[in-house]
């Protein structure tokens, strides 16, 4: 397995434990919304940059040679199709914001269900490289 | 339906005292596993890329890759 891959599948997996922590404290009513909810999120997303770093490097070390190099141009082409999908799941999960709006919920709900298509969208990307990755494409 | 682009990098690899795909990946500076896709005819690499993979076994592009018609489509 590439470098590349394995980092795909380190931000699937890291995105899916720390998110999942967050939203499934706040769909169970866990923690309340206001202050338990941003300390439990300021403590998520320091969570995942650190997890990330980690994960990554060991990936790098176990990865001898072409981890280390700039990406090549199939990696890129990856890179570039699985975010532009990524970009237009995100689009239309934004669009999607204007439903709940109009019935009543909160800016604090309105700030969640955004973070949510920003996690799904990174999710949508990493699924997408992994499956280019996995089919040689 | 594959790619129509069809190559001999396997056989001229091994012609070229068993080189492996790490070895030529190193050569023409790509990874590996994009070596192994384009061998195993997954991923059509670009017009420079196979330029040099030719280069690397001093062989004319038409001797590495070939176009096939009835899987252009």
């Amino acid at each position: 397995m590439s470098f590349r891959e394995k980092s795909a599948w380190i931000n699937l997996a890291v995105l899916l434990a720390v998110f999942g922590i967050y939203f499934g404290a706040l769909v169970t009513g866990r923690v309340r919304h206001g202050l338990e909810s941003l300390h439990l999120l300021l403590w998520c997303v320091g969570g995942f940059v650190v997890l990330q770093a980690a994960l990554t490097a060991a990936a790098a070390m176990t990865t001898p040679g072409d981890g280390r190099g700039p990406l090549d141009e199939r990696e890129r082409l990856i890179q570039m199709q699985s975010e532009s999908l990524g970009y237009r799941v995100l689009v239309w999960l934004v669009l999607g914001l204007f439903v709940p709006i109009h019935f009543g919920h909160s800016a604090l709900d309105m700030a969640n269900f955004g973070l949510l298509g920003l996690v799904i969208a990174g999710l949508v990307v990493a699924v997408a490289q992994i499956v280019m990755f996995r089919r040689g494409a | 339906m594959g790619l129509p682009i069809a190559n001999q990098i396997r056989r001229l690899r091994f012609e070229q005292g068993e080189m492996t795909q790490s070895e030529l990946a190193e050569k023409i500076g790509m990874t590996r596993q994009t070596v192994a896709a384009i061998e195993a005819g997954k991923y059509s690499p670009s017009l420079e890329a196979a330029f040099r993979i030719a280069h690397v076994f001093g062989a004319s592009l038409d001797e590495v890759f070939q176009w096939t018609a009835e899987r252009a489509g």
